[in-house]
Order: C-alpha cells, then structure tokens, then sequence
C-alpha cells in the first residue's frame, strides 16, 4: 500500500532536486502577489470580518459535525443521491469498487481530489482494470510522468514546459512543442475524447452543504464540470470535514478561498450539484454516489485544540508563505498534504510512528496562522503534536527514543537549581577555551555540530551578573 | 514615583549578549528606571516547551515562577520570544486549579518586552541615543506575531538621532533560526539563514538589528561565514549608544 | 454498527455530544455585512469590467443590431454549428432563425454529447449574475441543459440588467431552491504549465455576455 511508514523528512529535504523549490517558489510568489491584490481591493478590515466569519462556521460545523452529517445526508438522498459512510481508506476503496463494478465501469476520468488520493484510490482501481485519467492539468502531467506534486494547486510547477512536451510526446504519441499554449491544446483534445467516452467521474468536493444536500465544486478549467456532467455515473469521496450548514455560509467561505488560493476572487467555474439530474434533457449524471470518508478525522475532533486542525478549506496559503516549505517543496513531507497543513494533518492521519518529522519541520515563525483564512492556530497546533511526539498524550504513545526523554528531564531539573545553572555557565566559557577562535565557536561536538555545519556560534560569555553585582556594590 | 524593573536576563541572552544585558540596564537607568536581578532565575523553559516536552518545561517555569512572584514592579526582558512564551504559555501549563496560577497571573500582567516597555508602559520613543549609521530591521518572529509588536522597533530607531534605517527586503521573513529547529533540520535552516543574510547585504546597511537573541546568534553567525562587515546588534545596544 | 452508526457515535464520543441536546444557532461573528450596490447601469458596467479583466468579451448590445454582432462572431469565432437553451428570452430574440440565416448549423440542446461537444457556440441566457466578480449563474432543467455552456468552444450568453445581485448572499438565496447551478467566472483557464495563464482548457475558450439594450 502507498501509505508511508516512516516520513524521513530531513532525508527527504538532503535528496531535493534545487530546481523543485526553485519553481515551488516561483508559483508561491505569484500566489501571494495575486492574493495580496483582491485582499487590498476588499481592504483589511473586510478581510478580518471574512476570516473571523469563516472560523466561526467552520467551528461551529465541527462541533455539531454529526447532526450536519445526518441532515447534509438526508437532503442528498432527498434528492435522488446515495449516501455510502466509510471509517477507513480500505473501505472507502472498497465502496467506490463495488459501486463501479455493479455498474460495469471501465473507463474512469477524474477531477482533482485530495481525498482520493489520501486513499490511494487509483491504484486500487487500476489494479482491478478500471482505467483512471487524471483531468485536472497539472494532475494529468504528474500521472503521465509518475511522480508526486510539488504543490496543493499546480502540482507539476517543477516540470519545464520542455519536460512536458517531452512527457507528451513519449507518451501520447504526438509530436508536442513546448509552449504552454499548444500542450494545452493537445491536452484539450485527448482530454475531451476521454470525458466523452468515460462510464464514471471521480471527484471530490471542496463543500457539502447540509441544508440542501449540495456538492460544491471549485475549479477553473473546466476539468470538474466535464467529470460531473458527462459520464452516467458520477462518484464523489469528501472528508466528513468538509460539511457546512446552509448556503449562506458559502457567502463567506467563497469569498476566502478563491482569494486565498489563487488571488482570483471567485474561481472560472463554481458547480453547485444537488443529487443527479432530474430529466435526461437537462444533461448530467442519472446516478451521484456521495462516500463520506472518515479515516481518522473523527479522532481528530477530540481535542479542542487539535479539532482546529479539520478548519482547513484546503486553499494552500499556508504553503505559500511558509518559509520552510519554499525551501524544500511538496515532495519532503512524504504524504498529499504538504506544508503546515500536512505537518497538522499527515501527523494525525497517519500517526506519530510514521510522520514524528512533520511537527517539527517547522521554525514556529507563524506565518501560515496569520494568513490562514480560517484562522486556524497552527503553531499552537505543532506545539501539541510535538508533545505528542516525545511525551505521548491521550491518543498515542511517544515515539521518542527514551534517552532523549531521560535528558531532557534531567536538564529541565538542572534549571531548577540556580547554583547548578550558575556553575554550567562558567563551566561551558571555561571548556570551549579550545575550541574558541575570535569570539566563536566554529567547531562543536555533536549533537551541536548541526550548528557549526552551518554558521559559527559565538562564544559564551556569561558575565553580566557579576558585572551588575559588582556595579550595585560600588554605587553602595 | 520611580519605576523598578526585574531583569529577565534569558538563558540566550546571559550566555552570549552579557552587552547586551548591560545596555539594557544603561538605558533603563538613563530613563530614570531602577533595576533589580533576581539572582535565583535560570531559564523560562521555553526550548523544552518547543521541543515537545511540556510536562518537563513546568520545572524549570516553576523557578521562574517562584523567583519573579517575589518581585515588585514590571519584569523586562531583551527577547521578544521569552515574553510570547510566559505570556501566552504559562497560563496553559499553569491552569486555574494548580498552585502556581493566581502567580502566574500576576507575572503575565507586568512582564514585557524591552521595546514594548519603552513605547507602551513608559510611553518613551527618543531615549537620547546616537548611532549615525545605516541601519536595516529584521522583524524576529514572536516579537511580530506572538506579541504584535510591528511599529514600536522601528519606532525607537527612527528616533535615534544620525541613524539612517533603510528598509530590508522580507523583513518578516523568519531567519531559520526557530530555536530546536535549527539543530533538527540543519539544511533547511541554513537555507533560510542565507536567504535572509542575502537579504541583509542587498539592502546596504552596516548594521542589521533584531530583537531577539536567537534571530541575533543564527544572523550574526551567517555573517561571519561569510566574511561580511555588517554586524548584528540588538535593538538595545543601538539604543545604548551615545 | 454499521459504518455510518460508527462514524456518527465516533463523533458524539469525541465532542462529547449528547444527540438529545439541540444545536446552537451559528454565532452572531460568522455573518458579514452585505455589499451595497451601486445604481444600474453602475453595475453592470462594473460587471463587465470583471469579465473583459478576465479575458471575456462583454457589450451592450442595440436590438436592432443584433444580427450583424451575431455575423461578427460567426466570422471571427469561424462558427458552423450552434447550440442554445430552450428558453423563452431567448425564443423572444428570435436567436435560432438569425443564425441559420447566417449559415450557422442549429443542434438540439438535447443532442448527444458528442454532437454537442462538436457544436463551436453555446448561446444561453444568464440566471443571476454578480458584478463585483464578474460572475455569471446558470442553473439546469430540461430547457436549459448544462452541456450548453461547457461543451462548445464559445460561449455566449444573453444578460438581462434584471440578473444583477449585488452580494453572493443573495444569490445564494435565489440558488437555494434550484439542483443545479454553476458559477461562471471568466473563459476556462489554468497556470500549470510553468505558471503560464493559459485561456481555454476544457471549458470554453471564449466567453461573450451581451446585454440587449432597446
């Protein structure tokens, strides 16, 4: 199975191509320009009152998440949609199988969804003969090309657009320039034929809305709409996260993500889809499958704090201004989720055993939480995976080695007794006497030569209390 | 009616800016402020709270606690990181219920931060100083967002008389110093230390000046590899200087 | 248990949720003022700012003129088959009569996709629409079938000043009671490729809002 078992995210970043954060930074720059544009245009103040709407939804969804679920539930059924519930990634592959296999699919097209992925629902359908055709563009390069992407909104920013017409031509077999313009063009074409001809579209939901039972999709090529309109069938797999309570909340939760995201103020195209078609005239397909997918969201909820973590509209500004994550790209943190909602929520879905590198890959600048439109406290949140990490808490066992444990406690009872902090920093000027060339330290043992690797320390010199002391005595 | 501040020197601070720390309390006198040690203070426990172990950061808060509770008078510290730490940190470890939280409470409403003191509890921006130098303003993380100080740095450097402050390129950009993440994730750090000492040499100033003494330590230690004439000085001794 | 009684008593155990207590109201903090419109004609010359911003194509459009701007399209979008709604503003401009008379192919709305997806022009009519972000509301029925605005290579749609809402909220409102709806904010685009802005994936290339003036 696809799910990593150890997140070596330090491995991870040593192994990065320089290029990757090279093109991830391009397209984060880009992004916050963009959206550093519409936020002007609304002026802060309006921006404030968006954000601070849109965490009070959220929140308050989560702490009624099962009376939403059943009434978002209801109203899809009311309108003619089948409603499947799924506590884990297996069963949800499961559910989607069985649906497509009663139904005697083949041809699978797919608009981009975090959650399939988060299931590894390709290659469950692949291995049981259903072709699957990722559409969304930069999801259809990356799957052409093999590789994971480097970015929640354009995942193959690192490919060239000579990679590409390359990648078209060996595996399309046409004869692709690299010009953006013209391998779209020939996407389009091979594209369509696809949507065409295809038994089943795959997709995800950005919301789902209990009051109406409505599916809302956001995109801008068009991909989404082509997916749920054209084959007869159409299957939707969203977190049980994703539930809001009415449409009007989509008056504040539409204002934050187009914005946030991509600095558009509203996305090409929005789709509202509330069960399958009524007439065969309308278009559309006669038959939507909604599977609400829990995989470890509902642990999540526990906490108070960690709750917060489930706020997340996936628009990826959190990426795009975390300085760590502009530096190594979306492939170090080893799961979907990259950035500081990967380190939240890959840590929580997959557990401290697999993923104890992600809290800590972050400076704690706090960044992401002021720019996060739904004003989740992500640093706060790292801190309390990280004691999740080497104390352990109510949901999972520390997974830090026992030594490491054992001094730290040991050095926190050191700082209890002053006398003893008084004499290790005299002790620590007197013993780096060697080691100290014109006021630093450029050479330190381990574990601190991860500190010299980089920049020289300065040498200690804890001499202030003496000289204030000395002072107060003379001024006696 | 004189003002008395507890020196909260920070183990950074105390280990490698004892300048520092004697700037501070050339400034403060300067302002007609008295100053106390509390000789019994070692760490606030802050790296230990970062590092994930928070039921180990509770001692040595707790020397902190029963140190500072014997005060008078406001409790200052030269890093913006420290105060965001006993602000918003202590009253979690420390919750309604246990034993340390009525002090707790007390100690959180009269500590600040240094330039938070001089700009907002002595209402003082000019303190007399000169520094007729090219001076460009890194804006330390938990100064910023922790504790929303934007303005008052900046504020206390225009007013020194002869320093020119010119404006550097992702002021708000962490230097990748993040405390333990620095040992853990070496290259990433680095990354971001030369970024920002890239930063710092494009924008032309002789001196580049923060408020914390771990931005300080990671910055000036960038420096120095590189063999640059920019030295990195803390608000403090900027405004120490005469 | 069946999943669904899991997952829902998964919830309750860890909200610590007693089905039996009712919900709270949403809070006061998760509303927003709503925009206040400017006049008319304000609006809809705001409107079409947004969508021109947006690579669209938006006029005013004298109803006496209405076949030559239809030849104009049909020359430069090179259109041979069309496609349009079943609607009665749309039966009222006579629209299917003017463009056979300009050698342009009519298809049935309820054509299959195929003969759709070959039709170079989808004409609809717009149900709502929003100025502040140049966004245009279709919903669905028999008459009105989703592939018309999404298969063709151009688009084409007729607006009606009577279409205009000043906020989302209201026309979330007016969605309400409606099964299908798409918000349609400028031609189809996408930046995946080497961050290039790229007009035209696999929704319509072109997008044109004509307003009819008397």
């Amino acid at each position: 199975m696809h799910l990593p078992e150890h997140i070596d995210f330090r491995a991870n970043v040593q192994s990065v191509a320089p290029h990757i954060p090279r093109s991830v930074r391009q397209a984060t720059t880009r992004f916050l320009g963009t959206r550093q544009a519409v936020v002007d245009v609304l002026g802060n103040e309006r921006w404030q009152a968006l954000r601070q709407a849109g965490h009070a939804i959220r929140l308050h969804t989560l702490n009624y998440l099962d009376d939403y679920l059943t009434r978002l539930e209801e109203q899809v059924v009311a309108a003619g949609g089948i409603v499947h519930w799924a506590r884990d990634a297996a069963e949800a592959r499961r559910i989607v199988l069985d649906v497509m296999r009663a139904r005697g699919v083949r041809r699978a097209v797919k608009a981009k969804s975090m959650a399939t992925e988060e299931i590894g629902l390709n290659h469950a359908l692949q291995e049981n003969g259903i072709s699957v055709l990722e559409t969304d563009l930069g999801e259809f390069i990356i799957q052409l090309a093999g590789v994971g992407p480097s970015h929640i909104i354009v995942p193959a920013v690192h490919l060239t657009k000579e990679d590409i017409a390359d990648l078209f031509t060996r595996k399309l077999g046409v004869s692709a320039p690299a010009d953006p313009l013209q391998l779209c063009a020939i996407a389009r074409t091979r594209l369509r034929e696809e949507f065409l001809a295809a038994d089943v579209g795959i997709s995800g939901a950005n919301f789902m809305v209990a009051e109406t039972g409505t599916l809302v999709i956001v995109t801008n090529e068009g991909n989404g709409r082509m997916c749920t309109t054209l084959p007869p069938l159409h299957i939707a797999v969203v977190g049980i996260d994703k539930v809001v309570p009415d449409l009007n909340a989509l008056n504040v939760l539409l204002k934050l993500l187009p914005r946030s995201a991509t600095g558009q103020k509203m996305s090409a195209y929005t789709s509202f889809i509330t069960g399958p078609r009524r007439t065969p005239q309308e278009g559309g397909p006669q038959e939507l499958h909604l599977v609400l997918l829990d995989n470890g969201r509902t642990r999540i909820l526990s906490d108070p704090l960690l709750r917060q973590t489930l706020l997340c509209i996936r628009c990826g500004v959190c990426l795009n201004v975390c300085p760590v994550y502009n530096h190594v790209g979306g492939h170090a943190y080893g799961f979907v989720y990259s950035g500081p909602i990967g380190a939240m929520l890959s840590t929580q879905l997959l557990g401290v055993r697999a993923a104890a590198a992600l809290p800590f890959a972050s400076s704690l600048c706090g960044a992401c939480a002021e720019y996060c439109p739904v004003q989740i406290p992500i640093p706060e949140i790292l801190l309390r995976l990280r004691r999740r990490v080497v104390e352990g808490d109510h949901s999972e066992n520390a997974v830090a080695p026992l030594t490491l444990r054992a001094s730290a406690r040991v050095g926190a009872l050191a700082l209890r007794l002053p006398w003893l902090y008084a004499i290790g920093t005299q002790i620590l000027a007197f013993l780096q006497k060697p080691w100290q060339r014109e006021g630093w330290l450029t050479r330190l043992p381990p574990p601190l030569q991860r500190w010299t690797m980089v920049r020289p320390l300065p040498a200690f010199g804890a001499n202030f209390r003496a000289w204030f002391r000395h002072r107060a005595n003379v001024t006696k | 009616m004189s003002v008395t501040v507890n020196l909260f020197l920070t183990c950074l601070g105390e280990n490698f800016f004892s300048d520092t720390l004697k700037d501070m309390v050339r400034v403060l006198e300067r302002l007609g402020v008295r100053c106390e040690m509390p000789d019994g203070q070692t760490c606030c426990g802050q790296p230990f709270y970062n590092s994930g172990f928070h039921d180990s950061a509770r001692l040595p808060a707790r020397q902190f606690i029963q140190v500072f509770s014997q005060t008078q008078g406001y409790i200052v510290a030269p890093s913006g990181s420290c105060v965001d730490f006993v602000r918003h940190h202590y009253p979690e470890l420390f919750p309604a219920g246990t034993p340390e939280h009525a002090r707790v409470q007390d100690i959180v409403a009269r500590t600040y931060e240094f330039s938070e003191f001089l700009v907002h509890v002595l209402n003082v921006t000019d303190v007399g100083a000169y520094f007729p130098h090219k001076v460009t303003y890194h804006a330390s993380c938990h100064l910023l967002r922790g504790l929303g100080l934007r303005q008052e740095p900046k504020q206390l450097l225009r007013a020194v008389k002869g320093l020119e402050l010119v404006p550097l390129n992702e002021e708000e950009t962490c230097c990748g110093f993040g405390g333990v993440f620095s040992v853990i994730y070496p290259e990433v750090s680095r990354a971001m230390m030369e970024a920002k000492v890239n930063n710092i040499v494009a924008s032309g100033a002789e001196y580049i000046v923060a408020s914390d003494p771990g931005c300080l330590m990671n910055i000036a230690g960038g420096l120095q590899k590189i063999g640059s004439p920019i030295r990195a000085l803390h608000l403090i001794s900027v405004l120490a200087a005469q | 248990m069946n999943s669904r009684e899991q997952i829902l008593s998964d919830i309750r155990t860890a909200l610590q949720r007693d089905p039996q207590s009712p919900r709270q109201p949403l809070p006061a903090s998760a509303r927003v003022a709503a925009r206040v419109p400017g006049d008319a004609s304000a609006e809809m010359q705001m409107l079409f700012n947004e969508i021109t911003r947006l690579g669209g194509v938006a006029q005013h459009v004298p109803a006496d003129e209405l076949t030559r701007a239809l030849e104009q399209l049909v020359q430069q979008q090179q259109i041979r088959r069309a496609t349009c709604w079943n609607t009665p503003e749309l039966a009222a401009l006579n629209l299917p009569a003017r463009l056979t008379q300009l050698g342009v192919q009519l298809v049935s709305p309820h054509a299959d996709p195929r003969a759709l997806a070959e039709c170079d022009l989808g004409v609809t009519g717009v149900d709502w629409a929003l100025p502040e972000t140049g966004t245009l509301v279709l919903c669905s029925s028999a008459d009105k079938p989703r592939a018309v605005s999404l298969l063709p290579r151009v688009h084409l749609a007729f607006i009606s000043p009577s279409a205009l809402r000043a906020d989302l909220d209201s026309v979330l409102d007016e969605v309400k009671g409606e099964r299908y709806g798409v918000f349609i904010t400028g031609p189809s685009r996408t930046a995946d490729i080497e961050l290039t802005v790229t007009i035209g994936v696999h929704g319509p290339k072109a997008l044109y809002v004509w307003s009819i003036v008397k």
